[in-house]
């Protein structure tokens, strides 16, 4: 049965009418329009729908949105906001930036189909938030060993996706590129 | 950049034609010249079956704010299309890239057709249309500057002659200009006689050699200019396909046959009280259910899954007899073959040292990470509007109609990104799209087809199978003299969409056959014969056509490779000679000899024969090897070399590093041929040790993640990348092949560092554990 639900989504309260064991996946998506996290395995096996849930990375394909009310979602759409609360920036000055990690992911040039990225610069995100200067291997780890599963790349971009991490915990340092 | 116009000695050979006057804007617009249904802007207007006729359908205008539109039917598959493209086009009109705007892969929005995955034909095209232009350009130009075209400078897009400058811009400001060039070719049709079911499925080509600039003058080739598809992808503004959601769009979750050839029973009763506006839907052995709401769709699905009953059926080998059923075909004669037949025959046999050897590959799948997807309209006047991320928009286009059984001209393809595919979607097949158009066409609403990953790693298309049997002739010094190779494989092109196939209707069906996919490295060996032999899909003969068999990325020429270039290596080490020595005194092609050294070179290669004087077949403590393969494909060269660890009494096998060497001619993105190379090697990594779809006697059973393994990140090496650039071979294919490096110089290097010839991929740690202790 659909009840009426209050989530916080990128610092915006949003109502939503839907079953509360709604996948919040199928929400973000088809309610809120927000299609950045990707629907990929479904189960919780590749990352592709990964979000942000108080700072900590959710898969969002088996989290029933009931269970993201009352607590901050960010998705890759939010990301921007994020770094300009972080960093202080002015309302004109965080509109034409995106989060260092986003940057970093065009800077290296990382997407190939690009499909499983939004769950990657999710995990980036929460590594550089925790760790500013992640050795390759922490980052190998960060990416394949965090529970539920490894966040898996078809393209095989995961050599990019290193060179991005350093590059973006680099800005972030305040170091030069 | 700057073009000096008197290097431009050959004529001119579109014709240009002023089709009017424009109060505001203006432009230039390149057609085709050729009466094709959509010849011309006035006629595509009229067209009845195009589904947006103030469109224009053109492959580059030219417009007076000096922006440029450039029009592909070919698309980004994720190897950087949107920075080459411009990149090509720019170059041979002298302007900066970023002016130019690219559109892809609609059917009813760009002219051309053709693979995606046909860089060299696709890059042709655009190049020599983009010199044409140039060519009408300068003319407007030296009319408007009252100066022979000589005597002409472009640079950024602005001509200098005379003492004065004009912009392109200002060159068709207030006019319509139409620029026509010569093509030739077709669009796709159905032909169930044709290889693949269809025909044309290389679109249109154009004709003629305008002149273009040399490679020594080349300012944006060469240079690396950002993949035009990537940011809005990194900010989420990015609209997939999986975007896609209509008025009044009903979503489906598909019910898939309990094996791969059960037929439908009895459909499973929908509860209607708990699911109000599910519905089940049915068209022979099709079965789905859709609903306005996804998540209802997807439990509904669950629900009548449950109690849908399906015939029992078991036609399958089982994945452990998998080479005993190849074998056990019927082989009859060749489909393929190069080389000397007689005179290797006789080497064969006349040789008083010879070796042998027998390789083994299991299929493999595409596997992408999204599972595919599509939304199809089937309107009410018949026309119907496919969304997808097919590789090969008009192919899928055709393939759709006949499914439908309704003229071609009826369909509209809209081309939007998706998950990876690596060849899944080349043939225009394979896909969910018909899925979504049966479904549509019998809910008359418009519906999204999301497939689930047990259905796409179940019931799409698959890498098939090979078994490969080498043997060659050696010489007192160990020298091949003679070498024949008989490659065995089910068929690998059949992408007839499983949809059309479940439901009865009817697919173009493909020719069962094989090709010679290497390109022969080796020309010191003179006396060569490489036999492929292509049997049909395995239990094709099933409802469904079994495993359909399709092409993947570097197709056929990764597996016969992996075949060839490991049975190079065993005689290498037969003749006790440093594997890269072997290859070096086996050929005279000076491309190979210089990527070999260099590659060699960064990786430090050590010269000596394999296996390593510590190489041990037994214990718990890590051995160490190295091994090294080469390729030639689509006019590039790669070498790859693997440097491992493994720990024998466990399998347990580690790459630490890769080195990997490509030249393909002139390089026209260095860091996206940097990227392609490195993913191409996780890829060919994830393909040598993991990689395998299994099956029982009725079905596929590696239908998830942990079933189906693909390389995690954790185990990626560092990869060392060489790449060789030059000015006098043309282009080669640089984005797809780096895969195919991996498999043999890994064997390679497990011998090299064990004293076992591995003779079977995937390398899993068991059966690494099984061959060692054998």
């Amino acid at each position: 049965m659909a009840s009426e639900l209050t989530l916080s989504v990128n610092g915006v309260k949003q109502t939503v009418t839907v079953d509360p064991e709604t996948p919040l996946l199928f929400v973000l998506r088809n309610d809120l329009k927000l299609t950045g996290p990707k629907m990929g395995c479904g189960m919780a096996q590749c990352g592709a729908c990964a979000v942000l849930m108080n700072g900590k990375e959710i898969r969002t394909c088996i989290t029933p949105v009931s269970g993201a009310v009352g607590q901050e979602i960010t998705t890759l759409e939010g990301l921007p906001a994020v770094w300009a609360q972080q960093k202080g920036l002015s309302e004109a000055e965080a509109e034409k930036t995106l989060h260092p990690v986003q940057q970093a992911w065009i800077d290296e040039q990382v997407p190939q189909c690009g499909y499983c990225q939004s769950g990657m610069m999710i995990v980036a995100v929460q590594l550089l938030a925790k760790n500013p200067n992640p050795s390759v291997e922490e980052i190998k780890d960060a990416f394949t060993n965090a529970p539920p599963s490894p966040h898996l790349c078809r393209c095989g971009t995961y050599a990019a996706i290193i060179d991005a991490v350093q590059r973006a915990g680099k800005t972030m340092r305040g170091e030069a590129v | 950049m700057t073009a000096k116009a008197e290097q431009l000695h050959a004529p001119v050979l579109g014709t240009i034609s002023r089709r009017g006057f424009v109060k505001t804007g203006g432009a230039l617009f390149v057609s085709l010249a050729l009466p094709l249904r959509f010849a011309t802007r006035a006629a595509a207007a009229e067209t009845p079956t195009s589904l947006d006729p103030t469109l224009p359908e053109s492959w580059l205008e030219i417009h007076s704010d000096n922006s440029i539109i450039a029009r592909t039917g070919r698309t980004e598959t994720g190897v950087g299309i949107t920075g080459y493209y411009p990149q090509t086009i720019a170059e041979e009109l002298n302007v900066r890239p970023e002016t130019i705007t690219l559109i892809m892969g609609d059917t009813d929005r760009t002219p051309d057709g053709g693979y995606s995955a046909g860089f060299l034909s696709g890059m042709g095209n655009v190049r020599k249309v983009a010199a044409y232009t140039y060519q009408a350009l300068l003319r407007l130009a030296a009319a408007q500057l009252a100066v022979p075209v000589s005597s002409l400078t472009v640079t950024d897009g602005v001509v200098t002659g005379g003492g004065k400058n004009i912009t392109y811009g200002e060159l068709v400001q207030g006019q319509h200009l139409e620029l026509k060039i010569p093509i030739e070719g077709a669009l796709p049709k159905p032909d169930p006689k044709g290889e693949v079911g269809m025909t044309s499925l290389d679109g249109l080509t154009v004709k003629g050699d305008p002149p273009m600039k040399a490679p020594k003058d080349f300012k944006v080739i060469g240079t690396s200019f950002p993949a035009g598809h990537i940011p809005d992808k990194v900010t989420g503004k990015a609209k997939w396909s999986c975007d896609v959601s209509l008025p009044g769009m009903l979503h489906a979750r598909m019910i898939r046959p309990a094996t791969m050839g059960s037929t439908l029973v009895s459909e499973g009763t929908l509860d209607k009280k708990q699911f109000p506006t599910a519905q089940v839907v049915r068209k022979g052995n099709l079965l789905a259910v859709v609903s306005p709401n996804e998540w209802e769709a997807v439990q509904a699905a669950q629900s009548v899954a449950d109690s849908t009953k399906w015939s029992e059926w078991s036609g399958l080998p089982g994945s452990e007899n998998l080479t005993k059923s190849i074998r056990a075909h019927k082989w009859v004669k060749a489909s393929d073959s190069k080389g000397k037949a007689a005179e290797t025959k006789a080497a064969l046999q006349a040789a008083n040292k010879k070796i042998s050897a027998t390789y083994e590959q299991g299929f493999t799948r595409h596997a992408p990470i999204g599972p595919f997807l599509a939304v199809a309209d089937v309107k009410s006047d018949g026309t119907v509007t496919v969304w997808t991320h097919s590789a090969q928009s008009q192919g899928l286009r055709a393939r759709i109609a006949y499914v439908l059984s309704i003229p071609t001209e009826k369909v509209v393809v809209r081309w939007m990104e998706h998950s990876g595919q690596y060849g899944r979607t080349t043939f225009g097949g394979d896909g969910a799209e018909a899925d979504a158009a049966i479904l549509s066409e019998l809910t008359r609403k418009p519906v999204r087809v999301q497939w689930t990953l047990p259905d796409d790693l179940a019931w799409s298309s698959v890498s098939p199978a090979w078994v490969s049997d080498f043997s060659a002739a050696l010489d007192s010094k160990g020298q091949i003299i003679a070498l024949h190779s008989a490659q065995y494989s089910p068929h690998m092109e059949d992408p007839r969409p499983i949809g059309a196939l479940l439901a009865g209707m009817p697919c173009a069906a493909s020719k069962p056959g094989g090709w010679v996919a290497t390109e022969w490295p080796y020309d010191k060996i003179v006396n060569r014969l490489e036999d492929v032999y292509g049997m049909p899909n395995l239990a094709g003969e099933s409802a469904y056509g079994g495993f359909r068999g399709n092409i993947m990325r570097t197709p056929g020429q990764r597996q016969q490779n992996f075949a060839l270039e490991a049975f190079i290596n065993e005689a290498a080490a037969t003749a006790g000679a440093d594997p890269i020595e072997y290859r070096l005194a086996h050929t005279t092609d000076e491309r190979l000899i210089a990527l070999l050294r260099a590659t060699a070179e960064a990786a430090n290669w050590e010269k000596r024969p394999s296996p390593h004087s510590g190489a041990q077949r037994s214990g718990t403590t890590r051995v160490a090897g190295r091994g090294v393969c080469i390729m030639i494909r689509s006019n590039a060269y790669w070498v790859g070399i693997a440097e491992i660890s493994v720990v024998p009494d466990t399998g347990a096998l580690k790459v630490a590093k890769f080195t990997i060497g490509c030249e393909p001619g002139k390089v026209i993105n260095p860091r996206q041929l940097d990227r392609c190379m490195k993913s191409g090697v996780a890829m060919g990594l994830s393909e040598t040790l993991k990689e395998e779809v299994t099956f029982d006697k009725s079905k596929v059973t590696s239908t998830n993640w942990n079933r189906y393994k693909i390389l995690t990140m954790a185990e990626i090496p560092e990869i060392k990348v060489v790449q060789l650039s030059r000015d006098d071979k043309g282009f080669g294919g640089g984005s797809e092949a780096a895969n195919a490096l991996v498999a043999p110089a890994v064997a390679a290097a497990l011998f090299d560092a064990t004293g076992v010839h591995a003779r079977r991929l995937p390398l899993t740690p068991e059966y690494v554990t099984g061959l060692l202790k054998a």
